[in-house]
């Protein structure tokens, strides 16, 4: 352990000896400032959410390239400068110099976490604090909660894939429910976000009024409300925190108000808020998940390293880093793909010529079966994705948060055994 | 295995493949070597002969295509053994942005040393290779010379029973040498065993007791250097205040006993021993004027 420390506290020094560190610093505080004067359409607190967001974004931006950059290039350099010849002559294991280096790099990506999450917190208060003096502001951490479950009722127009649609005018409505809606404060404001799909016979529409009826089945008492939706723009009913007068169930029955008027639903379309929770510590659990994928690039760039020059690892983490925010589309891709080929119907290319067609063979060897099945071996970044939570105001769950902690963990349980192995085998000429 | 031997390797290769495996470079061929403790053994040979190759096998850094090979009883790739080893690289590679102080250090804690005996260490070897006035100053400022004398103090920083030393001499100027093979010379007066790869043959002439000399990664010859040296039916007289008719009488005198003279001429010092005179000289007159 001692001599983990001793390599992970060199590594640190070497970071900020050669200015490395200095300079993700200067431009990741620079990108953060630069978010102030950003044009903003909208109210204040659309100033709020854009200031989090290109905070989070920098934060994720820098942080990632940090990790990539330093973690991909350190061993390679020490190879090719033989400080690694001197110092495997020591009586040093190699799995604590790979150690030593992936605790030194988190030290460092650590310290520019600190640095850039102080800058970008105080740059979100302050801009608060700037909207507030203007009248509009608000720091939100909304705790979410989804349905446990929803149910279409009356004749439901059609369904394609997961979405219902469903038609106006008494035809159809989509009914949810929910329960354990808990606040610590009763009076906290209770928000009902429907984001539908819309469509309209009349094609000039592109607003739809819908009516939504809140039903505690406790007190059973009942409000209904109309609102209008968009494609792009969510409706907003907010309820106070009594209407549920103790009760921590809640029903909600969704339909269209006119005829000819469809609303598009699926299982995460409408959604109710319940309590503020503190901003602050939805920030540091923002960090910790960001924190979480550094770690996670870092174990991938030391793995290529131990085994790639430095110009191919670094192209490899990019790769991978470009291929992580992907995986969904990459998986989606495979899908078309075998639609495309599908033999279901009879209706694939090869069933259609019948023979085997070079195309179809080509397209199914060396794009569909190796997309597929990268879009399972790639992390998928998108579990260290915490902007849509400031741009939504919503508090990130800790299930969240220990979600994207463990994904980093087992990925580092699978990746740096490999990274031992080949690092142990590599002959340091 | 015999205590006595400090290292030993039995047909020990190392070839290499080029990227698409097909063409081999054979940069060790079986070679077998025994060195014993307490001894200082040269390998010498040209660039390329397989000097350094060996060197870096027997450290652990590249691995065996055939045979084997022991350090200290041990075998390379065992972690414990380099507690005992000290390694000097042939270009001394280091953080450059540490100075002589910290790189020592760091390590000196690579070798577990408590903080007490790290610091009395380091300062005995930062004089001890002449670095006192520079060792606050970052690697990155340092001569070739300077890098040179921090490499062999890092080497003995764990004051090592084996020292394995690549070209120690190469970049030093003639002071610088001679105090590097001082150092070598005391070492083996302390015991300690050194292994020394050079191809300044005049260096491993002064201070080795044996050497080995390869070529294109084969053993060439190996011994004492009187062994391989010394040729039997050729005297060498030293003789001082000889005049011209006297030095004719001795040549007479040779023929008469059916000797040959192969040639009479001044003796004369060598480059090395000129510069030394001469800096100590310097020395002293400096002294004088204080």
């Amino acid at each position: 352990m001692q001599q983990i420390l001793i390599i992970a506290k060199q590594t640190f020094k070497e970071a900020v000896r050669n200015k490395i560190l200095v300079v993700f610093v200067i431009l990741g505080l620079i990108t953060i400032c630069c978010s102030v004067f950003m044009p903003v359409v909208g109210d204040g607190n659309e100033k709020i959410r854009i200031v989090e967001s290109m905070c989070f974004r920098s934060i994720t931006f820098f942080g990632t390239l940090a990790a990539i950059l330093l973690s991909a290039s350190s061993i390679p350099t020490d190879i090719e400068n033989r400080v690694l010849c001197t110092i495997t002559t020591k009586p040093v294991q190699r799995t604590n110099i790979i150690f030593g280096k992936i605790i030194g790099f988190m030290y460092i990506i650590g310290v520019l976490l600190i640095i850039m999450g102080g800058a970008g917190y105080a740059l979100i208060k302050f801009t608060a604090l700037k909207q507030s003096a203007q009248g509009s502001s608000e720091l939100l951490a909304r705790e979410k909660f989804d349905p446990y479950t929803s149910q279409v009722t009356g004749e439901s127009a059609r369904k394609i894939g997961n979405v219902s649609w469903i038609e106006g005018g008494g035809k159809g409505a989509s009914v949810w429910k929910f329960k354990g809606l808990h606040s610590k404060n009763r009076k906290d404001s209770l928000e009902i976000e429907a984001d539908f799909l819309v469509e309209s016979k009349k094609r000039s529409t592109r607003k739809i009024p819908i009516n939504i009826k809140a039903v505690n089945p406790y007190t059973v008492k009942t409000l209904t409300e109309s609102i209008e939706v968009s494609r792009n723009k969510p409706g907003l009913l907010k309820l106070g925190g009594e209407f549920l007068g103790g009760s921590e169930e809640l029903t909600i029955v969704v339909s269209p108000e006119n005829p000819g008027d469809f609303i598009g639903i699926s299982s995460d379309s409408l959604r109710v808020f319940f309590g503020n929770k503190s901003f602050e510590y939805n920030f540091l659990k923002g960090l910790t998940i960001i924190s979480s994928q550094f770690l996670l690039m870092v174990i991938i760039a030391v793995l290529g390293s131990t085994f790639l020059s430095l110009p191919v690892n670094i192209l490899f983490c990019l790769f991978i880093f470009f291929c992580g925010n992907i995986t969904d589309f990459m998986r989606d891709l495979s899908t078309v793909i075998n639609v495309f080929e599908t033999h279901e119907h009879g209706h694939g290319i090869s069933t259609v010529l019948k023979k085997t067609n070079v195309f179809v063979v080509f397209l199914d060897y060396v794009i569909r079966k190796p997309l597929f099945l990268l879009s399972y071996i790639l992390p998928d970044l998108k579990n260290f994705s915490v902007g849509k939570y400031f741009v939504d105001g919503i508090n990130i769950p800790y299930k969240t948060v220990f979600v994207s902690f463990g994904y980093a963990v087992l990925y580092a349980f699978f990746c740096l055994p490999i990274s031992f192995v080949v690092f142990k085998r590599r002959e340091i000429a | 295995m015999d205590n006595d031997i400090a290292i030993k390797t039995e047909n020990l290769t190392k070839a290499y493949r080029s990227f698409w495996r097909r063409k081999k470079i054979l940069a060790l061929d079986k070679l077998n070597i025994d060195i014993k403790k307490g001894e200082i053994f040269g390998l010498l040979g040209p660039n390329g002969s397989g000097k350094t190759t060996t060197l870096k096998l027997l450290l652990g850094l590249i691995f065996p295509t055939e045979g084997r090979a022991f350090v200290l009883g041990k075998t390379t790739n065992d972690v414990a053994v380099k507690n005992r080893i000290g390694f000097l690289p042939e270009e001394s590679c280091f953080y450059r942005f540490l100075n002589a102080d910290e790189i020592l250090d760091f390590y000196g804690q690579l070798f577990k040393i408590s903080r007490k005996e790290r610091k009395a260490r380091i300062d005995r070897l930062v004089e001890q290779v002449g670095l006192g006035f520079a060792r606050k100053r970052p690697l990155r400022q340092y001569s070739k010379g300077m890098l040179r004398r921090i490499g062999i103090a890092q080497a003995l920083i764990n004051d090592p029973d084996l020292i394995i030393l690549d070209e120690p001499t190469s970049g030093l100027d003639p002071i610088g040498t001679r105090e590097t093979k001082d150092i070598i010379v005391a070492l083996k007066e302390r015991g300690k065993t050194v292994l020394l790869c050079s191809h300044l043959l005049s260096d491993v002439q002064d201070i080795c007791d044996r050497v080995a000399i390869l070529d294109k990664g084969k053993l060439q010859i190996s011994g004492t250097i009187d062994e391989l040296l010394s040729s039997k039916d050729v005297v060498e007289m030293l003789i001082r205040n000889l005049s011209d008719e006297a030095i004719s009488e001795v040549e007479t005198f040779v023929k008469e006993k059916h000797g040959e003279v192969i040639s009479v001429k001044n003796s004369s010092d060598t480059l090395e021993g000129l510069f030394l005179k001469i800096y100590a000289a310097n020395i002293n007159n400096s002294k004088t004027d204080v």
